[in-house]
C-alpha cells in the first residue's frame, strides 16, 4: 500500500485548479490540464456527489490512462468554493488487453484447447492446439456447461459460475469433456471480455488436459457392487476412487445445472421453479458432502491410519471454527460465546483434523439450536487432557440416542435436517486416533454438550 | 514454422534491385512496417497450411512453406490483398482492445446472480449474431493468431491456391499413378466442398437480412462497442461486397469518405464518430488510391464465391 496522499483542488466550476504530480499527470493524459474541467469521469462523478450531499465522502476510485489502470481511495471534502481531494493507496497496474487473443506465441499448451463463449456462455470458438486431442464435433453455439461437465472445487463451488457473477477472470475450473477420442479431465481458465462501452461480452480462455490423467477411467457398472450403505467395501483402497467416478461427476452436473437454473443465467423463469432448482442444488450439495464423508471414512478406517501430532491450542482452534461458521449462526440469530483470546488449552493433535472435528460439533450445534439462542464453547484442562466443550440450547438428546449418536448414519435422532450421519462417527474416530475422545452429555430439553479431549501439552 | 524471412547473407541480387527500383519509383511513399509484413506473412502461411490439409492431410505443410519461402509464394499477387486486409483488420481490433476502458469492478455477488447473463431464449436475431461471431472466430488459429478461414475465400483464390499446392505435391506422387490420379480427384472434391461452405460473408448477409429495420441501430451499436467484424459484415452485406474487400475498403478509406461508404447502414455523424476516431489512431494506416483500385479491379474475381 502506498501511504502517500495525493492532493488536488477543484473549484466551484468543476475545474482542477491544483494537483499533485500523479493526479495532474492523469488529468493531462486524459487530454486536459490545470484550469480545465476534471477529465476523469469517475472522479468527477464522485466530486459532484460530494457537492450535492454537502458532506465528505470516501470511495474507491478507478481511473485509467493508456498505460495502466489506477485503483485508489479518494476522500472528497466539499466546501463553498469547490472541493479538496485526498487520494491515498494509489496503485497502478498494467492495462488488461481483454480482446486480444489470450494465448501468446510462447505459451506452450501440449494438451490444450482454446475456447471463447459469449456472455450467456454459448461457445463461439473452440480449437485444439497442435498435438492436443481433437475437439468434440457440434460444439458451435452449445453452452459451456453442456460441453464441459463442471466439477466443484474443494468448497463445492464452481469457479466459472462465480466468475460469471463477478464478470472476472477465473482458473482452476475442473471439468470433464467428451472428446472424439474419449473422456478428458481438463482444467479451464478464462479471461472476462468487455467491449468498448464496458459491456461484458463473455470469456476467452484455455482448457488444459489434466496432467497424468489424459483419459478418465470409465467405471464399469459391475464395480458398483452393493449400493446399500451397510455393505460398503470400506477396506477396498479403490473405493474412494470409484465413489468419485460414479457419484461425484453426475452430482456435480446436477448441482451446476440446478444452480444455473436457480440463478436464472439462461433467462428469467417462474420464481417457484427457481426455488425448486435451488432446492435441487441444495440436495445435490448434501449428497456431495456425503460422498466427501464416505471418502474420509474410507481413509480413516484404513488400517494404520495415524493422525499427526501437532502442537495446537484448543482455544485458538475453537475461535477459528467460530470465525468460519459465525455467519451461518448469525443467519439464525444465534450468538456464539467463544473462548476469549487469553483462554488457552495447549494440546497435541493434528491441526487440520481437530479443526474438522470442531467444525462438525459447532455445525451440529447451529443446525439443531433454535433461532436466537446461545452456543457456548469452553476450553479446560482435566488431568492430562485438554478439553473443548460445545454446548447448545437445542432439544437435547435422550439416553438411548446418546448410546448410538456416534454410530454411522445416525443423525442425532433426527431425519429432517442436513448431514450425512457420518460426521460424529468420523469425529470420534479422529479424536481416538489422536489418543483423545469425543463424548456427549445431554438431557431432553436441556441442550447437548459435546466434549473433545486430547492429550494436554505442558507449556514451559 | 517461420513467419519471417531472414537473410542468409547470399540474397539474390535481382530481389534487391527490384526493391530498389520500387523505392526509387516512389521514394516518398510509406512502406510496410515490420508488423504488417509479419502479420501478413503469418496469415499467408496459415492459409497455405489449411488449404494443403484440405487437399490431403498427409501433405508436409512445413516443407511446402519452406520451399515457397525460398522460391517465392505462387499467386502472391492474388494473396496480397486478402492477407493484407486480414492483417490490417487484426491490427485495428488489437488497437481497439488496447484502448478499451478497464472493466467495471463488481461487488462479490457469489454464484447467485449475473446481470450480464440474463436473457430470453435465443431469438432469430440473436441466433444470426451468434453465427456471425462463430464465423469470425474461425478466422483465428488455436493460439489466437489471425488467420483466413478457408470458407471465407473467394472461389477463384481458393482454386488457384489449391492448384499451386497440388502442383507442389505432384512431383512427390507422380511416380505412383494411382496417387497422382487421387490428387486430381482431391482437387475436384475440395473445390466442390468449398463451394458449399458458408463463411463470414454469408453469416453477415443472414444477420443483415434478419435485422431488417433494425440495421441502423445494430450497426450503431457495433460501432459504439468497437465490434468491428460485425460492422464490416453488415456493410459488406449492405453493399453486396466480399467481407475482405469491405474490410480493406473501410480500413483504407479517407475519413471524409466514411459517411458515403457506409451510407447503406444509415449511420449518423455521431454514430460514425467512434469509427473515425479509431481509424485515425491506427498507426501506419494506408489510404486507398487509384493505383490500389486498379490493382483490386485487375484481381477482382468477379463471379467468385462472395
Amino acid at each position: 500500500m502506498n501511504e502517500r496522499i495525493v492532493h488536488g483542488r477543484i473549484d466551484r466550476s468543476g475545474a482542477l485548479v491544483s494537483a499533485d504530480a500523479p493526479l495532474l499527470r492523469l488529468q493531462q493524459r486524459a487530454g486536459a490540464g490545470l484550469g480545465k474541467p476534471l477529465a476523469l469521469p469517475h472522479l468527477a462523478r464522485l466530486v459532484a456527489l460530494a457537492q450535492r450531499l454537502h458532506r465528505d465522502i470516501s470511495r474507491p476510485l478507478h481511473a485509467a490512462d493508456d498505460h495502466s489502470d489506477i485503483l485508489a481511495l479518494v476522500r472528497i471534502i466539499p466546501d463553498a468554493d469547490g472541493a479538496s481531494l485526498e487520494i491515498s493507496d494509489w496503485r497502478a497496474r498494467p492495462v488488461a488487453q481483454p480482446q486480444i487473443p489470450a494465448i501468446a506465441d510462447n505459451v506452450v499448451m501440449p494438451h490444450g484447447w482454446t475456447w471463447e463463449c459469449d456472455q450467456q456462455l454459448r461457445m463461439v470458438a473452440l480449437r485444439a492446439a497442435p498435438d492436443a486431442p481433437p475437439v468434440p464435433a457440434d460444439w458451435e453455439g452449445c453452452s459451456l456447461s453442456e460441453l464441459f461437465e463442471l466439477q466443484p472445487d474443494g468448497d463445492g463451488r464452481f469457479p466459472v459460475l462465480r466468475a460469471l457473477a463477478r464478470q472476472s477472470r477465473f482458473d482452476g475450473q475442473h471439468v470433464q469433456a467428451d472428446a472424439p477420442d474419449g473422456r478428458l479431465a481438463m482444467t479451464l481458465s478464462g479471461d472476462a471480455l468487455f467491449d468498448a462501452v464496458g459491456g461484458f461480452t463473455g470469456f476467452r480462455g484455455s482448457a488444459v488436459v489434466a496432467e497424468g490423467d489424459v483419459m478418465v477411467d470409465a467405471v464399469p457398472a459391475a464395480m458398483l457392487v452393493d449400493p446399500a450403505f451397510g455393505s460398503l467395501p470400506l477396506s477396498d483402497p479403490q473405493f474412494g476412487r470409484r465413489i468419485d467416478g460414479a457419484l461425484r461427476g453426475p452430482l456435480s452436473r446436477i448441482i451446476a445445472t440446478a444452480e444455473t437454473i436457480s440463478g436464472q443465467f439462461d433467462g428469467p423463469i417462474r420464481a417457484d421453479y427457481a426455488r425448486y432448482a435451488g432446492d435441487i442444488a441444495h440436495a445435490g450439495r448434501h449428497l456431495l458432502g456425503l460422498v466427501d464423508d464416505l471418502a474420509d471414512l474410507q481413509n480413516i478406517e484404513r488400517p494404520g491410519f495415524k493422525a499427526a501430532a501437532d502442537e495446537i491450542d484448543l482455544g485458538d482452534l475453537a475461535r477459528r471454527a467460530v470465525g468460519l461458521l459465525g455467519m451461518k449462526a448469525e443467519e439464525k440469530g444465534i450468538r456464539i460465546d467463544a473462548p476469549r483470546t487469553d483462554d488457552k488449552a495447549p494440546a497435541t493433535g493434528e491441526f487440520r483434523r481437530v479443526l474438522q472435528v470442531l467444525l462438525n460439533l459447532l455445525g451440529n450445534a447451529i443446525r439443531y439450536s433454535p433461532d436466537n439462542s446461545l452456543i457456548w464453547i469452553r476450553v479446560n484442562r482435566e488431568g492430562d487432557h485438554a478439553t473443548v466443550t460445545v454446548a447448545d440450547q437445542g432439544q437435547g438428546i435422550d439416553a438411548d440416542q446418546q448410546a448410538v449418536v456416534f454410530e454411522k448414519f445416525e443423525r442425532l435422532g433426527r431425519t429432517d435436517s442436513g448431514g450425512s450421519g457420518l460426521g460424529l462417527y468420523i469425529a470420534r474416530r479422529l479424536a481416538r486416533a489422536m489418543d483423545g475422545d469425543l463424548t456427549v452429555d445431554s438431557a431432553p430439553g436441556q441442550g447437548a454438550r459435546f466434549t473433545l479431549s486430547l492429550p494436554a501439552r505442558d507449556v514451559g | 514454422m517461420t513467419d519471417s524471412v531472414s537473410s542468409s547473407g547470399i540474397d539474390p541480387l535481382s530481389a534487391r534491385l527490384r526493391e530498389l527500383a520500387d523505392y526509387l519509383a516512389a521514394p516518398a511513399a510509406g512502406r510496410l512496417t515490420e508488423e504488417q509484413r509479419a502479420l501478413s506473412l503469418g496469415i499467408a502461411r496459415r492459409l497455405v497450411a489449411d488449404v494443403a490439409a484440405w487437399l490431403d492431410p498427409a501433405i508436409d505443410a512445413d516443407g511446402l512453406w519452406r520451399d515457397w519461402l525460398r522460391n517465392g509464394v505462387p499467386g502472391a499477387a492474388r494473396l496480397a490483398p486478402i492477407c493484407f486486409a486480414r492483417a490490417e483488420e487484426h491490427r485495428w481490433r488489437e488497437q481497439s482492445a488496447q484502448r478499451t476502458p478497464p472493466p467495471p469492478i463488481l461487488a462479490d455477488t457469489g454464484e447467485g446472480k449475473s446481470e450480464a447473463a440474463v436473457g430470453a431464449p435465443l431469438s432469430e436475431v440473436d441466433r444470426a449474431y451468434l453465427a456471425l461471431q462463430i464465423a469470425d472466430r474461425r478466422r483465428f488459429d488455436a493460439l489466437g493468431h489471425p488467420a483466413l478461414a478457408v470458407a471465407d475465400l473467394d472461389g477463384d483464390v481458393f482454386r488457384g491456391l489449391l492448384r499451386d499446392v497440388a502442383a507442389w505435391r505432384l512431383p512427390e506422387v507422380s511416380q505412383y499413378q494411382a496417387r497422382a490420379a487421387k490428387l486430381g480427384d482431391a482437387v475436384r472434391v475440395a473445390t466442390e466442398r468449398h463451394a458449399a461452405q458458408r463463411g463470414i460473408a454469408d453469416a453477415g448477409a443472414a444477420y443483415h437480412k434478419i435485422l431488417g429495420a433494425g440495421l441502423s441501430e445494430a450497426a450503431g451499436q457495433a460501432t459504439a462497442r468497437h465490434d468491428w467484424p460485425t460492422l464490416i459484415a453488415l456493410a459488406a452485406a449492405a453493399l453486396h461486397r466480399r467481407y475482405d474487400d469491405m474490410a480493406l475498403a473501410l480500413l483504407t478509406a479517407e475519413t471524409a469518405a466514411l459517411p458515403s461508404l457506409l451510407a447503406p447502414l444509415h449511420l449518423d455523424r455521431t454514430a460514425l464518430a467512434p469509427l473515425e476516431a479509431s481509424l485515425t489512431m491506427l498507426p501506419s494506416r494506408a489510404v486507398t488510391d487509384d493505383g490500389a483500385r486498379d490493382y483490386r479491379e485487375m484481381l477482382a474475381p468477379g463471379q467468385g464465391k462472395r
